[in-house]
């Protein structure tokens, strides 16, 4: 048939159907009260063990993007339905003409119109309607948004368009099913009308034979009487009868027509089966595409098939492209979700943050009646029970940063577990709301700095001591540090390129007396970062090498405990061995003073006196808080210098810290360490018992949030620093110091001599217990 | 009402003996192999009922190494007693022991209570410092003494007992009964500053 030479995208209309209107009668059932015409209409569902065939009427639901199926238009409950929200469409080309497959998570639909443009018609009416349906849902509240997705949603029908043409008005491929039902029911009724005609006919002859018999007998004047009267009578029946003919060749005429329409539509559906089993022989001809080209150039109508194959293509793409652009949105929503979910749980934090702000002030009132007290009491057990982690996870809720550091430190406090928890909470909510915000600018900053430049250009410049200061980004710390490094060990390295390998084959052949101490150590680093916590990691065997390795080339200071700190963040962000190693090498022997690992660390010490006239200095009113209360800083502080911060501060303010401290030097280890008084000055100032403080002091490095203030504060208002200032009091300091030393290894060099003597009685002992075990 | 009592401690000894352990069992009756090493210092505190008395310990755990050993007078200023800890499977570390009570008679606070505790006596088989010898050393300079073993949670509750017992009772009970009592010590003007 020529119909189907037609490709079925270029056409609304079924070739069979161009000379026919929709015909009227329908149209009421398939329009609704609203402007868009309802979609509904007679599909075959494949259903039951048998897979059989079976007629179903389906209407569409608008609310609640549903598709539902009855046995007929008039039931009022449905056999099922189908939900359409994360259906997909497709159709096969291999099954029979007008199939189409709805999958849902659930099941496959197998559905089939009666032909393959009213499918196309379903199709797509369904990909539109899932589609306004998810736009109705998105965003119902916010009109803004819904203006700009509803454009995004003309944007992908109108680009659908592009792939495939929207099938419009197709309301008489859905009715031509119903259609020629009713010329089989019509025709019926003809036939039934034709029947009842005919007996009446032979009624009426009966009749007329019976009239003449009764006419020979009677007299003339009756017999005429009656005569006309049947006269009468028969010139009415011949009436009736003519009319009744008349009827019966219309009706015949109809049915003639009907039978042409019918067998019309048996021709279609001839013509269907025949290009069905042509395209099955496609698929079994041969299993290769080649064969398969071959066929189609040599078979009969091969422009069929390749236009049903673009038309399959098209659509499928269309649905590619609306999945995807659902897809979208989806993503598009689950971040903005995500974001809203940050917010509220970052003021959730911050709420329970003050509440238990509140109740460890009610604690402390000393006015509240026992009772008080005592429910007080309770809320604050329930609230410490309450895990940090109850709060909605968020982000996949991740523990560790890259660097396998854990975002929310643990704290170890025993008195003070609801300022500790205050603290986390404070954290988190501060994580949760500026993590982004703070980052990309950085990011583009050192992006911008970093361009084009290879590593050795990087060069010292007030630019880059500026951007130090703020961090570097994760993504450039490892590039930046190695700079750092290098430029702080060229020469040694240059003089011996193998000075690593070297002394790593020293420590392999030969035991340094350090190596127990390292031993003892080793396994005790960072064991709350990942990459060392367990036993086996390889991470371990490195920092050994390393520290080994520095034992043999440093002999003044070998090992110090604190080392394995130093080397561990090194091997960290450096990632290299060898690398770590001279990070090590530049922080011990270039950045730090001299003697500050050595025997006494007498330079340690020298800082912290140091440390406490800075302190005086520009934290006088917290100098005088520590004064009064017998607090000497230094035992918590000694620490913060040795280790540059390892394990006391988290690691995202520990490592900004370190990039300018590679860069500047210990200033800036002052400069940190006042901040932090700084930063926290009124809380200490609160506290008014000793034990308290020192506490207080032992834990609150890791209770900073905001590392930006505390860097504002570093560099800011503590300046001016000047380095001159520094180097004059640590040389005065140092010089006191070795003073009270020397005095002290005398008294050391008495001790020696006394233990000397005390050690032949020590002898003696030994001996006389043997003796009496004997 | 109890009166409370803070009592500075603090823990000497050579380094890997099981200091941080023992403060680590006694305050959160927990033992971690992995511990992380001392550095500089650091502080815990615990409370425990003795008598009619609450004393709560102000732990200070310093570090092993030996030359952290110059930090030590920061730490025994002002204690109220001092816990020398010796590894019963180490000689070298009961004669740092005996260094550092020679130290604290010459440098610390004068009625220093001292307490030695041979920790890691779950380790017998390996043992180096037979107890004998250890406790008469202790008897010898009038110590506490006891071995404990932080691992299996032996003896750390008390050894800080008997501290607890040899601390002199208030001499005032009544009277500010509800101030808490601080028996820490400012540095005497004698005592040597740091090192
Ligand atoms: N077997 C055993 N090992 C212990 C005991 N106490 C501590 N250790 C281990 O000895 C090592 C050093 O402990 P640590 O407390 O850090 O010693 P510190 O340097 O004196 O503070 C760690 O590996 C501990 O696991 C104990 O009672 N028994
Ligand atoms: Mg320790």
């Amino acid at each position: 048939p020529p119909g189907t030479q037609e490709s079925p995208a270029e056409t609304n209309q079924s070739p069979g159907e161009t000379n026919h209107s929709p015909p009227e009668p329908h149209e009421s059932l398939a329009e609704t009260h609203e402007s868009e015409p309802k979609l509904c209409g007679f599909l075959l569902k494949q259903g039951g063990p048998l897979k059989a065939w079976k007629l179903r009427w389906f209407t569409y639901e608008d609310k609640k993007n549903q598709l539902f199926y009855y046995r007929t238009p008039q039931d009022v409950m449905p056999l099922g339905r189908i939900e359409l929200c994360s259906a997909t469409f497709t159709y096969p080309l291999k099954a029979e003409k007008g199939t189409f497959h709805i999958k849902t998570p659930e099941r496959t639909f197998v559905l089939k119109a009666v032909t393959q443009e009213l499918m196309l018609y379903w199709l797509q009416q369904l990909q539109v309607k899932r589609w306004q349906h998810r736009q109705m849902t998105t965003c119902p509240d916010s009109p803004s948004n819904n203006n700009s997705s509803s454009t995004a949603g003309e944007n992908t029908t109108a680009e659908s368009h592009h792939f495939l043409p929207l099938l419009k008005s197709p309301l008489g491929l859905v009715e031509r099913k119903t259609q020629a039902e009713g010329i089989m029911v019509t025709l019926c009724r003809v036939q039934e009308l034709v029947w009842i005609l005919h007996k009446a006919l032979e009624a009426s002859q009966l009749e007329k034979r019976t009239c003449a018999e009764f006419l020979a007998e009677t007299g003339e004047q009756e017999r005429l009487e009656l005569l006309r009267h049947r006269e009468r009578q028969a010139a009415d029946l011949r009436g009736q009868l003519e009319e009744v003919k008349a009827e019966a060749e219309v009706l015949r005429k109809g049915l003639a027509q009907r039978e042409a329409q019918l067998s019309e539509l048996q021709d279609d559906i001839r013509m269907l089966t025949e290009k069905n089993k042509a395209k099955q022989e496609v698929r079994t001809a041969g299993g290769q595409v080649a064969s398969r080209i071959l066929w189609f150039l040599t078979a009969s109508h091969p422009q069929d098939d390749i236009e049903a194959y673009k038309t399959q293509n098209k659509f499928l793409n269309s649905e590619i492209y609306q999945l995807t652009g659902l897809w979208r949105t989806s993503s598009e929503q689950e971040k903005s979700l995500m974001m809203k979910c940050a917010f509220l749980e970052a003021s959730n934090c911050q709420v329970e943050s003050q509440y238990l702000s509140v109740l460890r002030q009610l604690q402390e009132t000393k006015s509240l009646d026992p009772d008080q007290r005592e429910a007080v009491q309770k809320m604050v057990e329930d609230a410490l029970k309450r895990e940090l982690k109850s709060v909605v996870k968020l982000r996949m809720a991740r523990d560790h940063d890259e660097y396998g550091f854990k975002i929310i430190p643990d704290y170890e406090v025993e008195d003070m577990k609801l300022l500790a928890k205050i603290q986390a909470l404070e954290i988190r909510s501060h994580n949760l709301l500026h993590q982004e915000s703070i980052e990309c600018p950085l990011l583009d900053r050192w992006a911008q700095y970093l361009a084009g430049r290879s590593d050795d250009d990087l060069c010292a410049s007030p630019e880059l001591k500026g951007l130090l200061r703020v961090g570097v980004p994760q993504e450039y710390r490892q590039r930046v540090w190695s700079w750092m490094v290098r430029a702080r060990t060229r020469t040694i390295r240059e003089h011996h390129p193998q000075c690593y390998q070297q002394l790593c084959e020293k420590s392999r052949t030969s035991a340094h007396p350090a190596s127990r101490q390292i031993e003892l150590d080793l396994h005790r680093t960072l064991t709350t970062n990942q990459h060392f916590c367990s036993p086996s990691s390889p991470a371990l065997q490195q920092l050994r090498r390393i520290l080994l390795a520095f034992s043999w080339r440093n002999p003044a200071i070998g090992y110090c405990q604190g080392l394995n700190r130093l080397a561990a963040i090194a091997l960290l962000i450096l990632q290299s061995e060898e690398d770590a190693f001279w990070c090590l090498v530049a922080v011990v022997e270039a950045i730090m003073p001299q003697d500050y690992y050595t025997k006494s660390l007498v330079a340690s010490q020298a800082d912290q006196r140091v440390l406490k006239d800075f302190l005086a200095e520009k934290l006088p009113r917290l100098a005088a808080h520590f004064d009064s209360h017998s607090i000497d800083v230094s035992l918590v502080t000694f620490n913060w210098f040795l280790v540059v911060f390892v394990e006391s501060l988290p690691s995202d303010i520990l490592l900004p810290l370190w990039d300018a401290f590679l860069y500047e030097g210990t200033k800036v280890i002052f400069r940190y360490a006042l901040a932090l008084f700084k930063y926290k000055e009124d809380d200490i100032l609160k506290i008014h018992d000793s034990v308290e403080i020192y506490q207080y002091l032992r834990f609150f490095t890791k209770t900073i949030s905001d590392g930006r203030r505390l860097i504002a504060i570093a560099f800011g208002d503590m300046n001016p620093f000047p380095r001159r200032l520094l180097r004059n009091r640590r040389a005065l300091h140092l010089d006191r110091l070795q003073g009270e030393l020397r005095e002290l290894e005398e008294q050391q060099k008495e001790f020696v001599t006394e233990r000397a003597e005390r050690k032949d009685k020590e002898l003696d002992t030994v001996a006389s217990e043997d003796d009496e075990e004997l | 009402k109890m009166a409370i009592r803070e009592l500075k401690v603090c823990l000497l000894g050579d380094t890997g003996v099981g200091k941080s352990s023992i403060v680590c069992r006694f305050v959160q009756d927990h033992f971690d192999h992995n511990i992380s090493p001392t550095i500089g210092a650091s502080f815990l505190t615990k409370t425990m009922p003795c008598g009619n008395e609450l004393h709560k310990f102000l732990i200070w755990d310093t570090a092993g190494q030996e030359r952290f050993h110059s930090l030590a007078p920061m730490y025994y200023r002002g204690s109220a007693a001092a816990v020398i800890v010796y590894d019963i499977t180490k000689l070298d570390s009961f004669h740092t022991l005996k260094k550092w009570v020679k130290e604290l008679k010459e440098h610390g606070p004068e009625d220093i209570v001292v307490a030695i505790a041979g920790n890691k006596n779950d380790l017998g088989d390996i043992r180096e410092v037979p107890m004998k010898e250890a406790k008469e050393f202790a008897e010898s300079i009038a110590a506490i003494f006891i071995e404990t073993s932080a691992r299996n949670a032996v003896n750390v509750e008390e050894l800080f007992q008997k501290i607890s017992k040899q601390i002199p009772p208030l001499e005032n009970p009544e009277g500010d009964s509800n101030e808490s009592f601080k028996l820490t010590r400012q540095p005497a003007p004698s005592t040597r500053r740091c090192c």
